[in-house]
């Protein structure tokens, strides 16, 4: 008896021992999934949407050039910025000695020019360098002439030869294509949506005007598919053209029924012109099949 | 009555239709190809309308001296016989812009567009040689097209026939299923006062109309039912003796028993196919179902219980027979196989379930049901599921399915002084509608279309 209890209670306590160690407590990932966009709208929020997007500002075009951006009064400033960037441009930039601010800058530029030659200096004479500053400016003096005449070749510089465009224009056009903008979507993209509600508002244009005889036999044999083909003012390009195939007389009747529905309920005006790419071509499916027999 | 689909008449018209088409067609090829570039929006539609179709129906045009007035009645017809329907709503022709007046042009569509007509019936009425010719086409207004035109040539007192075989082409070509509008309903008319009712059978169109009388009255008569195939009517007849079931030819009104039977015979029913009449037969206080050959004569026992079991049907491909038996306690509905044998009950419900009729679409048993004093017309699945009251009130019985299924025929009979009355009732439940009639009426049986 008092074996067998021990043996239990030893037993049990391993056990519980055993889960306590074992059992690793996981945080649980549910499989992410991504967030679906879903517009719950009334009939007269729909209306006030449409109104609204008549007033919207118009979708501006992306400027491919800023030929004249240049001049807009903020030059200043980016010019200051980029000076930093234009240190293999280092001898045009010195031209600005009435200001303050370029002198710092155009001092660092000739350090690492002269890495090399300063590696070399700077243990001899440690801060010489910095009061020489005329060193960098004899080029500097005949302003124009300077840039005319080829400066020596620095294979460094290559990539300021290259681009021969003001640093201004550059800047411009950065902040100008800089993706800082809400846009409507690409010019030439369909990835754009139906919004439910358009379609919702079809839909119910549909339904309304869909009228099957109740009572008949079997619904289920009834579904027609059809397809519809708009023009931009929402009326039809053409007789609607029935996909489905089939002889018996209840179908036809159904397939009669369906293309009425469509030809009554033109011009479908709840779809935006703005998207007609997208419901120039539709194809509605007219499924009876949850219509009550009765 | 002969009846051609119209082809010589509106050839021209197919011939400048082929044109129209050919000519879409070419387009819509052309039109295809780009269009299919983007993504195509896929729209279901799972809901719909429940509504009569709005559908107008100008006077048919009479060509020659009287028949515009004909062409009228006729077209007045084919008005009450859709309206009735339930599932057409005729136009008040007040509101119709244009007045047709050819037959062979297009109608102006936008005219009829603008009154929300969504069908056009237009139609004509001329004499050929003494007899009588009826055209009429039915366009489908949003599209601007026809969907069907036919013409018949009778005889000119065939006039409503032609009023209603026009109506069941329209009815089928819009509702896909048969019509029912040329069809006749026998019935037991009523009258004199209630203690001594004279009973004679009758016989009229669905619509009410051209009450014929097919017994004088002397005997009882009820539950008189159609052949499905000939122009025979089988009831039962309550004279001096025994209670009989008879059959009747409407033709000639030669009358013969069915079967030599010692006892009395009740609750006959034909068929499918016309050749035997299942019947009930009493013996002592219980009652078993038999058939009979009509050509043999020759009978076969069905049921052998000692219960009550009477108001057999058929089903339409004859291999089922749904009756009506106490056997379980109180009467409930059973269905066996047409050859006899084990029969399975298939009313659970509360109450009393009595005169189980099949059918004509095969898909539900109408019944009478008696319940908290109340009598019902409802319908269930042949296997019993789906059980519907259609009907309720202080009395209602009989019920008859038009020939496509689609309509029930009961009596209701409000009680006090007044009588029986006809009425009918969708299958849906919904369009209930009394059915004229000269006196008060009882069990009506529809007959099967005449065409």
């Amino acid at each position: 008896m008092r074996t067998g209890l021990t043996i239990s209670g030893v037993g049990h306590a391993a056990v519980l021992l055993w889960c306590v160690v074992t059992f690793v407590a996981r945080p649980y990932h549910a499989g992410t999934s991504e967030a679906l966009p879903v517009d719950v709208i009334s009939t007269s929020e729909l209306a006030q949407i449409t109104k609204g997007t008549k007033n919207a500002p118009p979708v501006e075009k992306p400027k491919p050039v800023a030929e004249k951006v240049a001049a807009p009064a903020p030059v200043d400033d980016p010019l200051a910025k980029l000076a930093n960037k234009e240190i293999k441009a280092a001898t045009d930039v010195p031209p600005v000695p009435e200001r303050k601010p370029p002198e710092p800058k155009a001092k660092k530029p000739p350090q690492p020019q002269a890495d090399p030659i300063a590696d070399a200096l700077k243990k001899d004479d440690d801060k010489k360098p910095d009061p020489k500053k005329p060193d960098p400016k004899p080029p500097t003096p005949p302003k124009k002439p300077a840039q005319q005449e080829p400066p020596p070749f620095d294979p460094r510089n290559v990539q300021a030869l290259l681009d021969k465009r003001t640093p201004q224009r550059m800047a411009m056009v950065g902040d100008e294509i800089g993706n800082n903008k809400l846009s409507l979507g690409g010019p030439n993209q369909s990835a754009e949506q139906l919004s439910q509600s358009e379609l919702g508002a079809l839909r119910d244009r549909l339904q309304n005007l869909w009228n099957l005889p109740a009572g008949n036999k079997d619904p289920r044999e009834l579904t027609v598919e059809v397809e519809i083909q708009l023009k931009p003012d929402g009326t039809l390009a053409a007789p609607p053209t029935v996909l489905t195939q089939g002889s018996s007389p209840l179908f036809q009747a159904a397939r009669d029924s369906a293309r009425r529905a469509v030809y009554q309920g033109q011009p479908y005006t709840m779809l935006r012109p703005e998207h007609y790419e997208l419901w120039k071509d539709v194809i509605v499916t007219f499924d009876p099949q949850y219509i009550g027999r009765y | 009555m002969t009846q051609h689909n119209s082809s010589s008449d509106i050839g021209w018209l197919n011939r400048r239709q082929a044109v129209l088409l050919g000519a879409g067609a070419a387009g819509a090829l052309a039109g295809l190809t780009p269009r299919r570039a983007g993504a195509v929006v896929r729209l279901d539609i799972t809901k719909g309308n429940v509504q009569p179709i709005p559908i107008a129906l100008p006077d048919f045009i009479g060509t020659s001296a009287g028949d515009p007035e004909t062409a009228h009645d006729v077209t007045q017809i084919i008005v009450s016989n859709l309206q009735r329907s339930g599932l057409f709503a005729p136009i008040d022709p007040a509101a119709y812009i244009e007045r047709i007046s050819s037959f062979d042009a297009f109608p102006r569509f936008p005219d009829w567009r603008q009154i929300n007509a969504q069908l056009l019936v237009t139609g004509r009425m001329s004499r050929e040689g003494g007899r009588l010719k009826a055209e009429f086409r039915l366009w489908d207004v949003f599209a601007g097209s026809p969907l069907d035109g036919q013409q018949f040539v009778t005889s000119p007192e065939n006039w409503r026939r032609i009023a209603h075989i026009i109506s069941d082409a329209i009815y089928q070509k819009v509702t896909g299923d048969k019509g029912y509008f040329d069809s006749r309903i026998v019935f037991v008319d009523e009258s004199g006062p209630k203690d001594r009712r004279v009973k004679r059978l009758a016989i009229m169109d669905q619509d009410g109309a051209q009450v014929r009388y097919l017994t004088r009255g002397d005997d009882l008569v009820l539950t008189p039912r159609f052949s499905p195939t000939t122009q025979q009517i089988t009831y039962m007849s309550y004279g001096q003796g025994e209670p009989r079931v008879l059959l009747l030819n409407i033709e000639n009104g030669q009358r013969e028993i069915v079967g030599n039977f010692p006892g009395m015979t009740f609750a006959p029913r034909f068929s499918p196919d016309g050749q035997r009449v299942v019947m009930s037969l009493q013996q002592g206080g219980n009652a078993n179902l038999f058939v009979m050959d009509l050509r043999s004569k020759a009978t076969t026992r069905l049921t052998d219980t000692a219960a009550i079991d009477t108001a057999p049907s058929y089903s339409p491909d004859g291999a089922r027979i749904c009756f009506e038996s106490d056997r379980g306690g109180k009467p409930q509905i059973y269905v066996m196989g047409a050859g006899g044998g084990g029969a399975q009950r298939i009313s659970f419900g509360e109450g009393i379930y009595s005169t189980p009729v099949w059918s004509p679409r095969g898909d539900y048993i109408a019944f009478t049901k008696q319940s908290e004093g109340k009598f019902a017309i409802g319908i269930m699945q042949p296997d019993g599921q789906g059980e519907r009251i259609l009907t309720e009130g202080f009395h209602n019985e009989g019920p008859t399915f038009a020939p496509n299924g689609r309509v029930i025929m009961f009596f209701r009979d409000p009680g006090g002084n007044s009588g029986p009355a006809l009425y009918t009732v969708d299958v849906t439940g919904r369009n209930e509608q009394r059915t004229p009639t000269p006196s008060f009426a009882s069990d009506p049986a529809w007959s099967p279309l005449l065409s």
